[in-house]
């Protein structure tokens, strides 16, 4: 973090010591080290995953030869995907972008804010600290009861319950972080800032924050509960006590599903500002975007069954209707942003080709989700690799693809200085194809039976092709983080110096300097639609 | 001050009229060349999987078609619409039009509707089961291994198979059914959540403890003396992968043979012990009571296993040497009940005793 | 604000900067909008565990368990304490009434007589589980102890919270930091205290009554 004199002109503000930013409560600094944070847990999940995928590339069992060990791998694969990097990446984009984006000097409650950050690597440790003491939880990260109770061969040892510990701590970061983007959302916009003039990327956090608040306490109370049968004797999800496997199901996706759209919500909203500006176009259909996102932020919560589909529990035609319904609100999306393209003229910088990247991975992670809607497919499908592949479309190319959009978007804010547009597009063409490679057999080997979670398959079962094709893919995804890395440091010593609007762009943000100043802006333009830059830069009043 | 488009010069729109019919035709050819079945299930082996499948290939054309159109699109508007050094006025700033976004929520609303409504017809027939089901098996999912009890029509056991995988040597094990008969399946589990799952049936069903859970399904007639693998489909800890089954489709008349071997097997008195030295092992809690057994070397040798878990865990007492190889392996048994088992002589050293299904149950054997 | 700064005063509405205080739009204020959006998620909480409560009893009969039937009576100590937690909620709102009509005697008082009601609940909640305990009636005791246990004890739990934010509350007061102006850190404890208050009432009912 060293201070060092840059451009004339355009740099004015130090980039602070050390101290200043372990105890800062800038909303900028603190979003800088949520994507820090997260990116250096995305390495650590992402060593899990190629464990994983190493173990499977051929049959038998060669890396992992204890298979508890495999189930603690892609356990805490997904956990620290989930809780440690997709959504506190998101919430530290949104921390950096939503006050600059409604013109607002910090978030409403600077303090909790950073509490809401350093809860995060409190958890993470928390959790990482399970494969030093005797073992992490390997129940999946699902961890269903009765498979996460105590018991010689369920979960016993302290890693389920450090799991379960660290994942309510997260989980009370983001109901604190959502709350305050509400509150800064509701109270603290500029004037002239209504909420249809909001950017997009500030109704996505919006809707988000909600899901947080309403869902995320939902799953605290079934952790609470988990840990009480574990702990205390308790016998909510026992069935040889009265208690019900599939209640904690229910709990568990009531909170989790919703927790899909916290993952992906918010990298719609970063493609939805990306697309715009490298189209030279407003967003088309802004309002009929806005109803689509609240629309899926309310459907989110009536679908959580259809995870449930084969417990035969559940009252499967209700939730496979709203499961399909809920695909129209996103195809609504996918429509909007292809015509934002239309007839536009579009400028291939990185983050519009991560945003391209982002519609034709998502389209796809659309498309084979709607299989398991209907249901009697699903009967073949459920727990299979094809659900693998559905949710790393979705999580991956949709949420991972969005997440690098909007850090080569606001990199030149948030450091003054341009990434390098030659190291950044071959991060993306090795992300791409590594992306596709790994996960694109995964549904060959889906359809064809293959069921998650299984550390070994037989080597006559014909899916050896496709293991060893997705994990060739999965190395192509590491390999392509190392372009990224050395393209951060390279561009924060020598990159292009940015100035404040390098990408001639449409929201407040850009109206200050590059980084801004701490309490974000000396001059705010009119803001008389949702483009007050643009407006602003061509002489329009709104439209 | 917006300006009206001009005329693009035509190769953007050659190029990009023609890397979109590449597309398609790129999809088409995937799909002729055989490529695309890779995309498909396996043909099914009941008449509720054909269902399953029908519904599949419906579902999987609209993904095709909403595919190529939507990724054309995308395309066709990155190819097309790039912009020029010459582009120094704004494109049209098109807000947005009613009329296509009506159109894009209604076309989407219509299609998934009509998914959801062949779903639903299609579950109606696949999730049916009746009261007089010609063939009637209990299958129990314990950790790590099923157990199939085939049932009278009035539900009572006649028989239970406790080896689910089936052995092309000894032509045991194995669920067998007979083909053309509609077979309904009941499950339960002691433990944890398992889950059936045939991938050729194209079909599962979780196996949740606290709740029995049923369903049905038809072999067809020319699958007779097909063996499907079967596999539990639900994470149930660290032998989840190796939960294994098969189901083996029979005519009726060798199914019906199958069954009175079944019967016979399990109702023969256990073979006495070999007279050599007998040993006491029993198993609690998914342990062995003993850690360390010694026998002498060179002579055959009994264990009288007493498997104390609750029904629905299995054990056995293998055994395998120094390298690795397993040199005696023995019928699992249900909790709740006692065998003997019989060894042949070991040459002196050391060995280890295991239990097949739990990896975590393992002893030291001496010979000397 | 320097003389430039046109852009930012170019509305009659507020500066907004000088909103991160005060809101001047009106409506509520930011410490209060936030207590309330917590008390939403406080509220989903507490409705996972009853759907927990609801799905373990509907699953689980007789409700209670005959050998626990007798202790559940309502019209013992728990009525006391239930008497008490809603009294401590009146004069919470006492309390708030006073500080608007900035009566700082009458809102220590009040919020005074609140801090002592809640620490009272909370020693009547420990002595009724003693009770509990003798009568062998604990957290292992079936799905009825774990869901009885669990649900008073997450309420006990969060009455205890309050107690603590009544305690910085009064502690503040009587540094006189509120004033009829500026209160609202009072007046989201005292939100805070309603709802732990309307969670008793619902989960005495429900518990005892249902």
């Amino acid at each position: 973090m060293a201070t060092h004199a840059l451009a004339p002109g355009t740099q004015t503000y130090s980039r602070g010591t050390l101290y200043e930013w372990l105890t800062t409560t800038d909303h900028k600094k603190i979003g800088i080290m949520y994507v820090i944070n997260s990116f250096l847990f995305f390495l650590i999940g992402g060593v899990l995953a190629l464990v994983v995928r190493t173990e499977l590339a051929t049959p038998g069992l060669q890396l992992l030869t204890d298979e508890h060990l495999y189930n603690e791998m892609f356990t805490m694969h997904a956990t620290v995907m989930i809780f440690l990097f997709v959504i506190p990446i998101l919430a530290g984009l949104g921390n950096y972008a939503v006050p600059l984006q409604i013109g607002a000097p910090d978030m409403a409650f600077p303090r909790i804010n950073a509490l809401s950050l350093w809860m995060l690597p409190l958890g993470g440790i928390l959790l990482l600290s399970s494969f030093v003491t005797g073992g992490a939880a390997a129940a999946g990260w699902t961890s269903y009861p009765p498979l996460s109770a105590e018991g010689p061969l369920n979960s016993p040892g302290a890693g389920q319950d450090l799991w379960i510990v660290s994942i309510v701590l997260i989980g009370t970061s983001s109901i604190l972080g959502a709350i305050n983007f509400l509150v800064t959302i509701f109270k603290m916009r500029a004037p002239g800032m209504t909420l249809f003039r909001m950017p997009i990327m500030v109704w996505t956090v919006l809707v988000t924050s909600v899901l947080v608040l309403m869902a995320t306490p939902v799953i605290t109370s079934a952790l609470v509960m988990l840990f009480i049968d574990r702990n205390y004797g308790g016998h909510f999800f026992d069935p040889a006590a009265g208690g019900s496997a599939v209640l904690y199901q229910n709990i568990f996706w009531f909170y989790s599903h919703p927790a899909v759209y916290v993952m992906v919500l918010p990298a719609m909203g970063v493609i939805s500002e990306v697309l715009p500006v490298f189209s030279r176009k407003p967003l088309f259909g802004y309002k009929a975007f806005v109803f689509a996102t609240a629309g899926i932020g309310a459907l989110g919560f009536s679908v959580w069954a259809h995870h449930m589909f084969t417990t035969g529990a559940v009252f499967l035609p209700f939730f496979s209707l709203l499961t399909f319904m809920i695909a129209v609100p996103t195809g609504v999306k996918m429509f909007n942003w292809v015509f934002t393209m239309f007839r536009g003229q579009l400028t291939f910088s990185t983050p519009l080709i991560f945003a391209i990247g982002f519609l034709t991975m998502f389209l796809i992670g659309g498309i084979n989700g709607a299989f398991s809607a209907s249901v009697p497919v699903d009967f073949a499908l459920h727990d299979t690799y094809w659900v693998v592949a559905h949710l790393h479309y979705v999580l991956f190319g949709g949420s991972v693809f969005g997440v690098f959009a909007g850090i080569y978007y606001w990199f030149p804010k948030m450091s003054g200085r341009m990434l390098d547009e030659g190291l950044g597009k071959l991060q993306f063409v090795l992300m791409f194809v590594g992306f596709n490679l790994t996960f694109f057999p995964m549904h060959m080997l889906g359809v064809q039976g293959m069921p998650r979670r299984i550390a070994d398959y037989a080597g006559d079962a014909g899916w050896n092709d496709w293991n060893l094709a997705a994990t060739i893919g999965g190395f192509m995804i590491a390999a392509s983080m190392l372009p990224f890395i050395w393209n951060v440091f390279v561009s924060l010593r020598n990159g292009k110096v940015a100035g404040d609007d390098p990408w001639e762009a449409n929201t407040l943000e850009w109206a200050t300097s590059s980084p801004p100043p701490p309490y974000n802006f000396d001059h705010l333009p009119e803001i008389r639609s949702e483009r007050p830059l643009f407006d602003a830069r061509h002489g329009r009043v709104g439209h | 001050m917006s300006s009206t488009p001009r005329k693009r010069p035509a190769p953007d729109a050659l190029v990009a009229g023609a890397v979109v019919a590449i597309l398609i035709a790129l999809v088409a050819a995937v799909f002729l060349t055989g490529w695309g079945s890779t995309l498909y299930p396996p043909d099914a082996a009941t008449s509720q999987g054909r269902e399953v499948r029908g519904l599949y290939d419906i579902v999987f054309a609209f993904a095709v078609a909403i595919f190529v159109v939507v990724e054309g699109l995308i395309v066709w508007s990155v190819l097309r619409y790039r912009r020029k050094p010459t582009d120094e006025e704004l494109p049209v700033q098109t807000h947005g039009n009613n009329l296509v976004e009506i159109i894009w929520t209604v076309i989407p609303t219509g299609i998934v509707l009509f998914l959801f409504v062949i779903s639903w017809q299609t579950l109606n027939t696949v999730d049916a089961v009746s009261a007089q089901p010609d063939i009637r098996v209990h299958a129990i999912a314990g950790q790590f291994a099923w157990q199939f009890e085939y049932l009278d029509e009035n539900g009572n056991k006649v028989a239970t198979q406790l080896a689910p995988v089936y052995d092309t040597d000894t032509s045991l094990g194995g669920m067998a059914v007979p083909v053309g008969r509609s077979i309904q399946v009941t499950l339960d589990s002691p433990d944890v959540i398992h889950a059936f799952y045939v991938p050729r049936f194209l079909f599962k069903r979780d196996v949740v403890p606290g709740q029995t859970n049923r369903f049905e399904f038809t072999i067809d007639e020319d699958e007779v003396g097909q063996v499907f693998r079967g596999q539990c489909a639900e994470l149930c800890g660290t032998g989840h992968r190796a939960m294994l089954f098969n189901v083996i489709a029979l005519s009726p008349a060798d199914y019906d043979a199958w069954l009175r071997a079944l019967i016979e097997a399990n109702n023969a008195t256990p073979a006495p012990l070999p007279s050599g030295p007998v040993l006491n092992v029993a198993a609690k809690n998914i342990s062995y009571d003993q850690a360390t057994l010694s026998v002498p070397a060179d002579a055959a040798f009994g264990i009288t296993f007493d498997n104390q878990d609750p029904p629905g865990v299995l054990h056995d007492i293998d055994i395998r040497d120094g390298s690795g190889r397993v040199v005696a392996d023995q019928q699992t048994i249900d909790g709740g009940t006692k065998t003997n088992y019989a060894y042949d002589p070991l040459a002196a050293g050391s060995y280890t005793f295991f239990c097949s299904i739990h990896a975590n149950m393992t002893g030291t054997l001496t010979a000397e | 604000m320097t003389a430039d700064s046109h852009a930012l005063t170019t509305t009659d509405e507020h500066n907004p900067i000088a909103g991160l205080a005060h809101d001047q739009r009106g409506g509520l204020s930011n410490v209060i909008l936030g207590m309330i959006l917590f008390i939403t998620s406080e509220v989903m909480f507490f409705a996972g565990l009853f759907a927990a409560y609801f799905s373990t009893r509907a699953a689980n009969r007789p409700w209670p368990p005959e050998e626990f039937d007798h202790i559940l009576n309502p019209f013992s100590i728990i009525l006391v304490a239930t008497a008490i937690l809603i009294a401590s909620s009146v004069t919470c709102q006492m309390a708030i009434w006073s500080i608007r009509k900035n009566d700082r005697r009458g809102f220590l008082r009040n919020i005074g007589v609140t801090f002592v009601l809640g620490v009272i609940f909370l020693i009547l909640q420990a002595y009724d589980y003693s009770i509990l305990f003798e009568e062998g009636m604990t957290m292992g005791s079936g799905p009825f102890g774990t869901t009885y246990f669990t649900l008073t004890g997450f309420h006990g739990a969060h009455v205890f919270g309050g107690v603590i934010m009544l305690g910085v509350v009064l502690y503040r007061g009587m540094s006189g930091q509120f004033s009829a102006r500026h209160h609202d850190a009072v007046e989201a404890a005292s939100l805070y205290w309603h709802f732990v208050d309307v969670v008793w009432i619902l989960l005495f009912s429900i518990l005892y009554f249902l």
